[in-house]
């Protein structure tokens, strides 16, 4: 679970950042990004991503760094292909991923 | 190597000479000595530089060997850059071969190979 | 000045990129596939595909290591040299070897290998003889034909041009983030620039450290000289004030009997009691040099080797030990040979890692084409391409098609060659050079769409042969290694079928583009087909 965890963060974290730019935000969500929103998904992908790190570092040390240089290669191939082919499915998986997140972050605090 | 593609680069070529569209000779002598340079002067000036900073730095014997030698494709990497970033093609074989030749003669010195 | 320093850069990262780019795809293609050589190397041998992995594997080591010294002391006792390689999650079975006295004019003696079955510790069917995984492990930085010794050179330098390449390349993609998400589809050699871009910046850390890390692992070839300054016995004297548990004790015709190897295994059970081991080796059997090295399994921590441990044959004493107490230095340069191997690598980070290696091929691949594709472009309509140009597109369509083929060739083979044929491994290797020459013979006149076209479709048959191949030679098949959970033998045709799959999508590709460009347009899949093979 943990792994899902550390993922989901730095995919979200990436997912941020392909919003706070212009044109992706108005491919999806059909409208103007105005410079408080932009910030705001700076500074929650900024948040996300580093926090994917810190859990990665804190569990696994030098392999957990290893682990999380993989993981951000293989968000950005997704949100790649998710940005310039399956441009309107990108808020479903979004929320999707949110709750993959709580869920493995949940399942993490319990056990 | 390939005429074409040589012609296709003539603009992007590092020395501003990009006035005559034809590849001269004289274009393909210096990009040949160019790649002697950062290949083999690159080479020699990091053997030199590394082996001069494992005998320099304080550390144990076998510390200062993995440190430099692990340390000496960054070195060598940024050589090679770095004659490429020049203009001038007798600026980097003079500052090769001096600093190179520099470096060995303090090594000689501290070695007492002379 | 600074913008003919980025136009120097550019050229730079050209002709860089393009010297080397198809001994860098190689080189990339057989390392990726090397993450999996001791998954490849099991396939290869049927012969061991029964065997299930151990519930208890390191609780019953000790015992196994007993029972394998008792028959190593009834079949050799006089060997030079015992190996024995303990089963490990990647490989479940037991296997123990001794070297051969050494015939004249051989470089080293041969081992004779006994394979067993951990569980029952039964002798096993000898296998069948095959290279399996190492062939491209060792493809990787030996390049096979070549003397070892040049081989490594041209590895190191054309290494050396990639890291070259890719800081360039930082360099000169200014917008590095900008256009991280996009991708511009059927763009001719815009999307060709996209797709190099995003297989570049997605796993830029990667590629940098893997790198970087393989010319270190060479690095004591390529630049001995502070060894040789600061030891007066240069490499030699390092290497034994570094690895105190290499230092050979010199061989002694003297018989003296060994000490009991329990006493040994109590005193690394005494250190560390939950010690899981990899290997155990015995130099100089039975005589008054005996050694004996214990070497354990690394765990999770980013060194190359694990702890080591070295005991005197005869008395049974720990005379040296490597891997506990290392300083920064010794650390770091450990360090980068583990992040190079990655064989600490558990099954996410592994295949993570092969994603990786992927995206550097793609890297590499999608580089060369999109320089021919520019020059195609280029040229004026009644133009004719020259003999540059010409040779950048054969040289593209061989190696980037030709390598899979092989490898798929070199797949079937290992199940088709006869089995008493003498020099078997040689045989499958030069299956796989031949299969290549083939491809190459094809594209040396002209390459024309067609050719991308029919060397994707001989890739996806082939790929699909693989496990249809081995369902009808072997006794198992890819539905039943799904079933009894052999995820070493189902990944392995897994892998064929994806890249099967993706060679078909390719051909279908490039057909729909006929009317666009008159000139092979291959899918950006490809490379990833490739990698999978």
């Amino acid at each position: 679970m943990m792994e899902l965890l550390q993922f989901s963060l730095c995919f979200l974290g990436f997912n941020c950042f392909a919003l706070a730019k212009f044109n992706h935000f108005r491919d999806v969500f059909k409208k103007k990004l105005t410079e408080k929103q932009r910030n705001s998904f700076l500074a929650s992908g900024w948040i996300s991503i580093l926090l994917s790190l810190v859990l990665c570092v804190l569990s696994d040390a030098g392999y957990g760094a290893l682990l999380f240089c993989g993981y951000m290669a293989l968000s950005v191939l997704m949100l790649m292909i998710l940005y310039s082919f399956t441009v309107s499915w990108v808020k479903h998986v979004s929320v999707f991923t949110m709750s993959i997140l709580l869920l493995s972050g949940f399942s993490v605090m319990i056990l | 190597m390939h005429s074409q593609s040589l012609d296709a680069v003539t603009t992007n070529r590092p020395k501003n000479t990009a006035k005559k569209r034809s590849v001269s000779l004289s274009y393909r002598v210096a990009v040949f000595l160019r790649f002697v340079a950062a290949i083999i002067g690159g080479y020699a000036f990091t053997s030199v530089l590394i082996s001069l900073l494992a005998v320099l730095l304080p550390l144990n014997k076998l510390d200062s060997v993995l440190l430099t030698t692990t340390l000496s494709v960054f070195f060598y990497c940024c050589v090679f850059i770095w004659v490429f970033a020049v203009k001038s093609l007798k600026t980097v074989w003079i500052t090769i071969l001096l600093t190179t030749g520099g470096q060995l003669l303090a090594l000689s010195l501290i070695k007492d190979w002379l | 000045m600074k913008e003919s320093f980025f136009r120097s850069m550019t050229w730079l990262h050209t002709w860089v990129g393009l010297l080397v780019c198809w001994l860098l795809f190689l080189i990339f293609f057989a390392g990726t596939i090397s993450f999996f050589k001791d998954e490849i190397t099991i396939w290869a041998k049927p012969e061991t595909h029964n065997v299930q992995h151990q519930a208890q594997r390191v609780q019953s080591q000790a015992e196994q290591i007993n029972y394998v010294f008792a028959q190593l002391q009834q079949q050799a006792p006089n060997s030079l040299s015992w190996r024995i390689n303990l089963p490990e999650p990647r490989n479940p079975v037991l296997s123990y070897g001794f070297a051969e006295p050494k015939q004249p004019g051989q470089r080293r003696a041969p081992f004779n290998y006994t394979h067993l079955d951990p569980n029952t510790l039964e002798q096993l069917p000898e296998p069948r003889e095959t290279k399996g995984g190492n062939f491209f492990y060792r493809l990787h930085f030996d390049l096979h034909y070549i003397d070892v010794f040049t081989a490594r050179i041209i590895v190191c330098l054309a290494s050396l041009f990639m890291l070259v390449a890719l800081i360039t390349g930082i360099v000169i993609h200014k917008r590095i983030f900008k256009d991280m998400f996009s991708f511009r589809a059927n763009k001719g050699s815009r999307s060709w620039l996209d797709a190099h871009n995003v297989s570049s910046v997605l796993a830029l850390p990667f590629h940098i450290m893997i790198t970087y890390t393989g010319i270190i692992t060479l690095i004591f070839m390529l630049f001995p000289y502070p060894a040789e300054t600061v030891y007066e016995n240069g490499l030699r004297q390092m290497f034994d004030e570094a690895l105190p548990i290499n230092k050979r004790a010199k061989p002694s015709e003297e018989q003296r009997p060994m000490v009991a190897i329990k006493d040994v295994l109590d005193q690394i059970y005494t250190k560390s009691p939950n010690a899981d081991i990899s290997y155990v080796f015995v130099r100089n059997a039975n005589t008054a040099s005996s050694q004996i090295v214990v070497y354990l399994a690394t765990g999770k921590e980013v060194v190359d080797n694990g702890p080591r441990y070295l005991f005197n044959g005869v008395t049974g004493e720990l005379e040296a030990s490597s891997g506990e107490d290392w300083s920064a230095s010794a650390q770091f340069y450990d360090s980068m040979t583990a992040l190079h191997s990655g064989r600490l690598a558990e099954p996410l980070l592994r295949w993570l890692y092969f994603f990786c290696g992927v995206a550097g091929c793609a890297m590499i691949a999608t580089g060369c084409i999109m320089w021919a594709k520019r020059l195609r472009e280029r040229l004026k309509a009644e133009q004719k391409p020259s003999f540059g140009l010409k040779l950048v597109e054969s040289l593209n369509l061989i190696t980037l098609m030709g390598l899979p083929l092989a490898t798929s060739a070199f797949f079937i083979a290992n199940r088709l060659l006869p089995l008493e044929l003498a020099g078997r491994a040689d045989k499958e290797i030069l299956v796989f050079f031949l299969t290549w020459l083939a491809v190459a013979l094809s594209a040396v006149s002209s390459i024309e769409k067609r050719h991308w076209r029919y060397n994707a479709w001989l890739n996806a048959i082939a790929c699909f042969l693989v496990p249809v191949v081995n369902a009808l030679t072997t006794d198992g098949n890819w539905i039943t290694y799904l079933l009894t959970n052999q995820w070493a033998l189902f990944g392995v045709d897994s892998a064929f079928i994806c890249a099967g799959v993706l060679f078909l999508l390719q051909s279908k590709k490039i057909a729909s583009h006929k009317a666009v460009i008159n000139k092979a347009k291959p899918s950006k899949n490809r490379v990833l087909k490739e990698q999978q093979g």
